[in-house]
């Protein structure tokens, strides 16, 4: 019985179910396993940044944003190919990414807290009142995708597109977390005095960890404008800040799998609770407050314990016993 | 690798010296034209009451807290003014007064972590998984094992690193130090709070790294009985200001030392 619940057969069978769902699900249940990929990567993203690097920052809701937004808006001005509007968004999302890095080398805990929903809510503000470009609070919708020599389906198009661009980008974080550069990250969250004595640049290393978080933001960002079809400032606000850190704490902070298992968890909890909007933010703060009571490791240290070899690089392991 | 000074005739006479060194917080003089000059393969030991300045020498040396006034040279080469983790390339190598391994690690990771400085990985080769990067990596593992197996500490590799008793973390700490192969190691209480058993094991292990690694070997440390047994120097700080600097019975027959240390702990 152990046997069945091995690593292998757990992640082969998460990789079966997304595989199927094009062929299988509604139109509905596609959407929001493409929602759930999406936030895949947003929180596998995140998690670098706040659960390895320990830098308590708020921006990427703005970053995201900003990705939706420069894909959405080269798709509808200019006419671009979806495909370049999506590089577009990562590389923007990714300069932004450095942007605020910059100042925010210098600050540290509640300070770096404070200065990034600062930028966050600066972000929101020019998306809602920047009219002559983003069209405001009422947004603008994003011209119908066309995936044609490969399926007629836009909203299949987007979901194989998101599940490769998973494929991809899931496995390179792992490779960069259990490199040197996955070290220097957790020795400065532990400690940057003792960090920079054992040779690692924490200036450097901090940037590097910015910048990789701010182009999964920004991949996600720009599929989100595209799967959604619809880019408005409220998918940027603080509530969707609380959401994405909802996400690493619960699924673990300072694990992949964490990312993994939270952005679909959560995804699914949303939806359950689609019908009772005031729920959803209560369920949200309750589920953050029993995580961090009842399992500070976060579901993924259920999987640890309950599935026969379950090992991850440079995983905390205080709370999991 | 580090470095570059290959030199090799006239050898100079210090390995690490540190000239004038002054330094304020807040008004509140740490350091006083602090003087320092230790031979390699030297083990020399920093003693003072509480306050004297010992881990802000040290901090000064490593470049954490960068002096007000006064150099420090490694081999003959300035290093001050240089950013922390550019002195530990340089080979400078240091561990904590309160240990400082990293949590979320295993002991190994931790010890890999001190190779840093060595590896050349860029996250790009390291996120593609590239064959370079994944033959460093076992490099890395090799030598982390290795000095693992010179602390005595290898059969705790796979554990959690903070999950150890006080005593085997300072030893981890040590080797991770020592895994880059540094010139000089700085010491910061190396045996506080360690019984006296595994205050023999540090006086034996301190011994070896000199033997056996060519080290030059800085340390604070209150253990008198290993201070005296181990350094071939003391030097003695009292206050930011040097008042003692020679062999340990040249320190212990200080009048000036005597009444600023010895002698209040041999009164009490």
């Amino acid at each position: 019985m152990a046997r069945l619940f091995s690593r292998r057969n757990v992640v082969a069978a998460g990789i079966v179910f997304f595989a199927a769902l094009p062929f299988v699900a509604n139109p509905y249940v596609l959407f929001i396993g493409n929602l759930a990929l999406m936030y895949v990567l947003l929180a596998v993203g995140l998690n670098m940044l706040l659960g390895y690097a320990g830098q308590l920052a708020f921006a990427h809701a703005a970053l995201f944003g900003v990705g939706a937004y420069t894909t959405g808006l080269l798709k509808l001005e200019l006419g671009l190919h979806y495909g370049l509007a999506l590089v577009a968004g990562v590389v923007l999302a990714t300069v932004t990414g450095l942007a605020v890095a910059m100042p925010a080398l210098r600050l540290r805990g509640l300070y770096l807290a404070l200065a990034t929903v600062a930028f966050a809510q600066a972000t929101l503000w020019v998306f809602t009142h920047w009219n002559s470009v983003t069209y405001g609070g009422a947004g603008f919708r994003v011209p119908p995708l066309d995936f044609e020599p490969f399926t007629s389906r836009p909203d299949v198009g987007v979901y194989v597109l998101t599940c490769l661009i998973v494929l991809a980008s899931v496995p390179l974080g792992w490779n960069l977390l259990r490199s040197r550069v996955g070290r220097a990250w957790v020795a400065i969250r532990e400690s940057e005095v003792a960090a920079e004595s054992l040779g690692i640049d924490v200036t450097r290393y901090k940037t590097i960890a910015y910048v990789v978080s701010a182009m999964y933001a920004g991949a996600a960002g720009g599929l989100f404008a595209g799967m959604l079809g619809i880019v408005t400032p409220e998918s940027f606000d603080l509530f969707q800040v609380i959401v994405h850190f909802c996400m690493v704490i619960v699924g673990g902070l300072g694990s992949i799998w964490g990312g993994l298992l939270g952005a679909v968890g959560l995804v699914g909890l949303q939806e359950v609770l689609r019908a009772f909007r005031h729920l959803q933010e209560i369920a949200f703060g309750g589920l953050i407050l029993f995580t961090v009571l009842v399992i500070p490791g976060g579901a993924v240290s259920l999987l640890k314990r309950y599935v026969p070899g379950w090992k991850e690089p440079l995983r905390r392991t205080e709370h999991d016993e | 690798m580090s470095g570059g000074e290959t030199s090799g005739r006239g050898r100079p006479a210090s390995k690490l010296r540190a000239s004038g060194v002054s330094i304020s917080f807040g008004g509140l003089k740490a350091l006083d034209s602090v003087e320092i000059d230790v031979a390699p393969g030297e083990i020399r030991g920093i003693i003072g009451p509480n306050g004297a300045g010992k881990t802000t020498l040290l901090n000064v040396i490593c470049g954490i807290d960068p002096p007000d006034h006064g150099a420090v040279w490694l081999d003959g080469q300035p290093i001050t003014g240089l950013k922390t983790s550019r002195i530990a390339e340089r080979g400078i190598g240091r561990t904590f007064q309160t240990t400082k391994l990293f949590k979320g690690m295993t002991v190994l990771e931790n010890v890999m972590t001190g190779l840093h400085g060595k590896m050349r990985a860029s996250p790009l080769a390291a996120a593609f998984g590239m064959r370079s990067v994944l033959r460093e990596e076992a490099e890395a593992a090799r030598r982390a094992r290795e000095a693992l197996e010179f602390v005595r500490m290898l059969e705790f590799a796979d554990h959690e690193a903070t999950s150890l008793s006080f005593g085997q973390q300072r030893l981890v700490e040590v080797a991770r130090a020592l895994v880059s192969e540094p010139q000089v190691l700085l010491l910061d209480e190396p045996a506080v709070g360690l019984s006296l058993t595994r205050v023999a094991e540090v006086d034996e292990l301190l011994r070896r790294i000199r033997r056996e690694r060519g080290v030059t070997i800085l340390m604070i440390e209150h253990v008198i009985r290993l201070v005296m047994g181990v350094c071939d120097r003391i030097t003695v700080l009292n206050s930011g200001r040097r008042i003692a600097d020679g062999t340990a019975e040249e320190v212990m027959a200080d009048r000036e030392v005597a009444e600023a240390y010895l002698g209040a702990d041999l009164d009490a």
